[in-house]
């Protein structure tokens, strides 16, 4: 099983009455709330905490793309990204991911990727999420009845601007380009891996299976919600003759670890509470623009009995958050019993692990993620071991690494 | 009483969905029907076809003809839909009404199809944009009752739109017509109709519904100013889905506009 360890980058300052007096901390959540002088040291010691965790052998350290967002400063994971790949060496990059259709035209998206793939030497996995409705249709205007189809369309303009050698026209829907000829190529032959990070859509399990990629289910309902959610994925890839690899699916998941379980509980409570209660605070209006969602994906979420779980997770207390999986937490021997459980019923190779959550300082997040990093992931490492994994970067060998020079005292 | 029938417009082309009722000798009447469709043939329509050859289409997108938003893209598709409609059924021009998104759609055939407009009554249309009166989001509504903001009254919702239909089916199909409204109108209701007004030379009205939350009473004012020579009223009580919220006042204002020129 591998882990990586990915930082949300939440604002830590919502106030207390934020849910009062705000209606959703996305979209159109108060800017006055954000101060850009902290956020030059917020997003310092986030950038130092994924730094921290590949120091301390974590499989990849992630970013993502989040608009107009108290609880997702990234708008561009690309810059965080290049940030990343000066600083370390070995470690994945999961970028996971750049909504590819908002951007036209999206050999933007090819060419960053590319520069992020050759700066890191081969080491950026390639998330292409059709992103949420609250980024694409209300904060970036992109038109919901037709973003899948522009989606599909900018995928494979990707696609194939990476891998064609040749200088070629792309006559689409939505994009119109005489000459395409992406400079810089990707190290990673034929592409970086492709992750599909998605909520549930029937329509991305379908896309990941016919393409041979990763899907990764984020959603902040923790394990125990999202078994019949990957079970549906894992099921669908079985009727479709796709050969059960668990590194296919990937998982995010509220991590916490202390000495012990009352020690966590007392420690991380409060960051967690800040988490689901005002970071998780999203006006429903916001959730679905009308053509969002597929006509297939409404009736089967109907049928299911509606989306049901984050509502309620500020509503809950610890044992609750526990029990219903919002987190794995605890004591060492807690998580992995818990990390146990999770791959059982998920069947997932990846764990994109949330050790930082909400508010949390900076010294609990570095001794949660540093337990977690000595204690169980070398008990867990094992899961599905005798499955290889398809789905990680290939970078290219120690001997071509270029080291970055030290920066001269004084020169900068 | 109507029937709904299904034509096809050209070889090749597109297939069109659409109530016809009232005399076929009596004057024709275009309905355009608002972002939420044509739930029933409603009672403003039976009202109206007492004087008229009532022709109320889906357009492509909404109801039965949800699978065929992806033919269609901009306005002037709309409009050569419409106008190959009437082409088909031998009408050579109608009066054309058109409630919400159907009042952007008449503007556009009545500037770009002159000849095939008789007359032109705009209800709550959408098309146009002031910053000084957005109104609501149509589009940012709670899941859970996506349209009630379309009506004066939450409660309207369930009882014009969802009352004696599956509520699954009624339900998916009111997202289903919102979608094909957003394909238009995403993200702010700006169609680009403002700089065709002027080319408008068929008498028009403007009615504007009281408790519209999405066009505020000042946008038709906006509208009428656009538009040579037009008149505005205000419908009483109603929300922005007028035909469905005031039946008996559309029909009466549409009949006393097309067949005798008066404002009620």
């Amino acid at each position: 099983m591998k882990f990586h360890w990915f930082n949300l980058m939440p604002w830590p300052h919502l106030p207390e009455d934020f849910r009062e007096t705000n209606r959703s901390v996305w979209v159109d959540v108060d800017s006055r709330l954000y101060d850009p002088v902290e956020g030059h040291r917020v997003y310092n010691e986030y950038l130092d905490q994924l730094e921290f965790a590949a120091g301390l052998g974590f499989d990849g350290i992630g970013v993502n793309e989040h608009h107009q967002n108290a609880y997702g400063m990234m708008p561009s994971p690309q810059i965080m990204a290049a940030s990343l790949a000066r600083r370390t060496k070995d470690v994945t990059l999961l970028l996971l991911g750049q909504s590819i259709a908002l951007y036209n035209p999206p050999t933007r998206v090819a060419e960053e990727m590319a520069m992020l793939d050759v700066m890191s030497g081969g080491r950026l996995v390639a998330g292409f999420p059709v992103g949420t409705s609250m980024d694409d249709n209300f904060c970036f205007g992109s038109n919901p009845a037709t973003l899948r189809d522009k989606y599909k369309e900018n995928h494979d303009l990707i696609r194939r601007a990476w891998e064609d050698p040749e200088v070629f026209s792309w006559n689409g829907e939505y994009n119109k380009i005489r000459y395409v000829n992406l400079w810089p190529r990707p190290i990673q032959k034929p592409h970086p891996p492709i992750w599909i990070p998605g909520g549930g859509s029937i329509e991305t399990w379908d896309f990941c299976a016919e393409m041979g990629y990763n899907y990764s289910y984020l959603s902040f309902n923790g394990y125990v919600r999202g078994e019949a959610l990957m079970q549906g994925f894992w099921n669908r890839l079985g009727e479709m003759g796709v050969e059960f690899n668990p590194f296919q699916g990937a998982f995010a998941q509220q991590v916490v670890v202390a000495e012990t379980d009352d020690q966590a509980e007392q420690m991380y409570t409060e960051h967690l509470q800040y988490f689901f209660d005002k970071c998780l605070h999203v006006y429903p209006g916001f959730a679905d623009a009308p053509g969002y969602r597929t006509e297939n994906t409404i009736r089967a979420g109907l049928r299911a009995g509606g989306a049901q779980g984050l509502g309620i997770a500020h509503t809950l207390e610890w044992k609750d958050w526990v029990r219903e999986g919002y987190i794995v937490a605890g004591s060492p021997d807690s998580v992995t019993e818990q990390i146990e459980a999770l791959a059982t019923k998920l069947q997932v190779g990846h764990l994109v692990t949330l050790l930082h959550c909400g508010d949390m300082p900076d010294d609990k997040a570095r001794a949660s993620t540093k337990l977690f990093a000595e204690q169980v992931m070398p008990r867990v490492k094992h899961i599905w071991e005798d499955y290889e994994d398809h789905w990680s970067p290939k970078p290219i060998g120690s001997e071509q690494v270029a080291t970055p020079a030290p920066v001269l005292t004084g020169s900068n | 009483m109507a029937e709904l029938k299904t034509l096809d417009l050209r070889p090749g082309g597109q297939t069109a969905h659409v109530w016809e009722g009232g005399d076929a000798s009596s004057p024709a009447l275009l309905f355009l029907h608002p972002i939420t469709g044509i739930p029933r043939w409603g009672e403003a329509l039976e009202s109206l076809a007492n004087d008229f050859h009532v022709i109320a289409p889906y357009q492509p997108g909404w109801g039965p003809a949800k699978d065929d938003l992806p033919g269609v893209r901009d306005g002037l598709d709309l409009v050569l839909f419409n106008v190959d409609l009437l082409n088909t059924l031998g009408v050579g021009s109608a009066h054309v009404v058109g409630v919400s998104i159907g009042g952007w759609i008449g503007a556009e055939i009545a500037a770009i199809r002159p000849d095939a407009v008789q007359s032109l009554t705009l209800i709550n249309p959408l098309g146009l944009w002031s910053e000084q009166h957005p109104g609501e989001d149509a589009f940012a509504q709670h899941p859970g009752f996506p349209t009630a903001v379309l009506f004066s009254n939450p409660d309207k919702r369930t009882e014009l739109l969802m009352a004696d239909r599956d509520p699954m089916d009624a339900y998916v199909g009111e997202l289903l017509d919102l979608r094909a409204s957003a394909k238009f109108l995403w993200p702010i209701p700006d169609t680009g109709v403002g700089r065709r007004l002027v080319r408008i030379d068929t008498r028009t009205l403007i009615a504007t519904s009281e408790h519209d939350n999405i066009v505020a009473r000042e946008m038709g004012d906006i509208w009428r100013a656009a538009i040579p020579g037009a008149q505005s009223v205000e419908i009483a009580g109603s929300g922005h889905i007028a035909d469905l919220e005031a039946p008996e006042a559309v029909a009466e204002l549409v009949r006393s506009f097309a067949l005798e020129g008066v404002t009620a």
